[in-house]
């Protein structure tokens, strides 16, 4: 197993996909700090109360303070971008060819980019944390806020978005799998989360919950550290079904791949 | 189990790296490959000829599991490509329409087979040097030129250091140097006990390089044979042709005689299957004066272009000796 993930995070780091993917996913995230710093100087919410600091505007309460921190999983789209490229990458420069020559168990060949898509999407969450705590803590710490408190609230934030990205990308090898045409994997999953999904949530609220988007909103309350939505699944279950998700689609495509002919 | 066909039984005592048995691909309404039935020896370099769309990369890519097989089997010692333990240190493959990553480096390529593989490191220094690659080793994939693909592709093939090497028109793009490597590195892996199947479309390439010749034309089976017996018969579709101001004279008194000869320009005739030494003497005999004296003998070439063309897809085999047939020229001698 070591020498599939050393295998495969060679190949993956061989292409541009981790490191532009990164960039942009921290070029946004720097902008949703933006925003949130932009409507916190127009007055927040205080979710906790208690004692102020001497600016009230200034995020301090530690609910604040992580929501400031988990911005990041807004984005987690990108995960499964990743998730979709690790494995989709292969069919468009047509190296599946070789890939299926060292690895012709083609379930096998899945199995290893399920692998390395989990821990590069959870190396993704961390860089994308490392670049919400660097730059939250200096606008913290320049509007006169503790870089210290933030700092302190990082342990309540991590496992919720690693575990969010590393399973949103578990789903996009799924997608993938499915769909090794790049362009149409890229369209759809982005159409799904962005426009589809909230399109059926809406018409029909019950089953919001049940939807890849609904369990991700869920998941991410391990970070929120409550319930910040009404009827989702608690943070475990929506993780165990994002999971289902990736799984299901990557079974899926493991059968259909193995059946495909590589001409 | 090797059936009928005598060249096999002949060949029966060289141990089979590769077996292919009645093997057929049908992409919907295509018969791309029907009822193939070939083997290749160890210690020999097997070239697998055929026209374009022939057929050959399918096969290849049956007997390497890469498309799913429609009817039959194609073995490594009895077993299939997927059911090989440690499938790259048993048998090397250089396919066709294979790609690279196009930012990755050609070492990085090689490290990445290897480590999948559970292949030693040390070999893909080896390899790159083996393949001459070794200064580009650090050059990314998408600078390389077509031969510089091919080596690399060659590179990836030998990393596990197989004793079994298929290789899918390994020639293409290569430049007469590139070709004359090649050819030296084939034979040189025969040499060390290997068996190699090498496809390609032109025989006059492979012609100096491969022991053992299979040939298939849409899909199916030509000729399996050596070369050297290919090479006979070649030698046996000769004529002679004869230049002489006394066209005339000469049909007469050949006419004369139990021979089939034809006019191929105003002062040249060609007999079918003469020889020299029976000519000479003739013309000698009946005083003709003689220009030009000439031993045709058909290039391999024409043999191959004879049997992939003028065979007959429709009804392959049961022409009786359609094997040897374009070998034959009407009216022989007795």
């Amino acid at each position: 197993m070591i020498a599939v993930i050393r295998a495969e995070w060679l190949k993956l780091r061989t292409t541009s996909i981790p490191w532009v993917l990164a960039s942009i996913a921290l070029v946004l995230t720097g902008l949703l700090m933006l925003l949130y710093f932009v409507n916190k100087g127009a007055g927040g919410p205080d979710h906790q109360g208690g004692f102020g600091p001497p600016d009230p505007n200034v995020p301090h309460t530690a609910q604040q303070l992580r929501d400031l921190l988990g911005l990041g999983v807004n984005i987690y789209v990108f995960a499964l971008l990743l998730g979709v490229l690790i494995i989709t990458v292969e069919f468009r420069h047509k190296t599946v060819t070789t890939a299926f020559l060292v690895t012709p168990r083609r379930p096998l060949f899945v199995a290893g980019k399920l692998l390395i898509a989990a821990i590069s999407g959870a190396a993704l969450a961390l860089v994308v944390l490392t670049g919400t705590v660097i730059g939250g803590g200096i606008a913290l710490a320049a509007k006169g806020g503790s870089f210290g408190a933030l700092a302190a609230q990082i342990g309540a934030v991590l496992p919720g978005m690693v575990l969010v990205y590393a399973l949103f990308a578990v789903v996009g090898v799924g997608l993938g799998s499915l769909l090794t045409n790049q362009v149409a994997a890229i369209v759809v999953s982005l159409g799904w989360f962005l426009i589809v999904e909230n399109i059926i949530g809406g018409i029909w609220t019950g089953t919001a919950r049940w939807l890849p988007g609904g369990a991700a909103q869920a998941a991410t309350n391990l970070s929120a550290g409550g319930s910040r939505q009404i009827g989702l699944f608690s943070w475990w279950q929506g993780s165990l079904l994002i999971l289902l998700y990736g799984l299901v689609f990557a079974a899926i495509g493991s059968l259909v791949l193995t059946r495909r002919d590589i001409t | 189990m090797t059936g009928p066909d005598a060249r096999l039984a002949l060949r029966s005592c060289m141990p089979t790296a590769i077996e292919i048995r009645g093997l057929a691909k049908q992409f919907r309404s295509v018969r791309a490959v029907d009822d193939l039935t070939f083997e290749v020896a160890e210690g020999r370099v097997t070239g697998f000829l055929g026209p374009n769309g022939s057929g050959k990369t399918t096969t290849l890519r049956m007997l390497l599991g890469l498309v799913s097989i429609t009817k039959g089997s194609a073995t490594f010692g009895g077993k299939r490509y997927v059911d090989l333990d440690h499938p790259l240190r048993h048998v090397g493959a250089a396919l066709e329409a294979t790609s690279f990553h196009p930012t990755r480096r050609a070492e990085d390529h090689l490290k990445s087979v290897a480590l999948a593989s559970r292949i030693p490191l040390e070999r893909v220094d080896e390899t790159l040097d083996l393949v001459g690659l070794t200064e580009v080793a650090r050059r990314r994939v998408g600078k390389f030129s077509m031969g510089m693909r091919q080596r690399l592709q060659l590179a990836t093939a030998l990393l596990g250091d197989p004793e079994i090497l298929i290789l899918d028109e390994p020639a293409n793009g290569l430049d007469p140097q590139g070709i004359l490597w090649l050819r030296t590195f084939i034979r040189h892996q025969a040499s060390l006990g290997h068996a190699v199947l090498v496809s390609s479309h032109l025989l006059s390439e492979m012609e100096e390089t491969v022991d053992d010749v299979v040939i298939i034309s849409q899909g199916k089976l030509v000729l399996q044979t050596t070369l050297s017996d290919m090479a006979n018969q070649a030698g046996t579709g000769t004529g002679l042709r004869i230049r002489t101001p006394e066209v005339d004279r000469l049909t007469a008194v050949l006419d004369a005689v139990p021979v089939a000869w034809r006019q191929t320009a105003v002062d040249t005739l060609v007999i079918d299957r003469a020889t020299p030494e029976w000519f000479g003497p003739f013309a000698a005999q009946h005083q003709i004066v003689l220009y030009e004296l000439v031993n045709e003998r058909s290039s391999l070439e024409d043999v191959f272009l004879n049997l992939t063309q003028g065979f007959d897809a429709a009804n392959p085999m049961e022409s009786g000796a359609g094997q040897s047939a374009p070998f034959r020229t009407p009216g022989e001698p007795s």
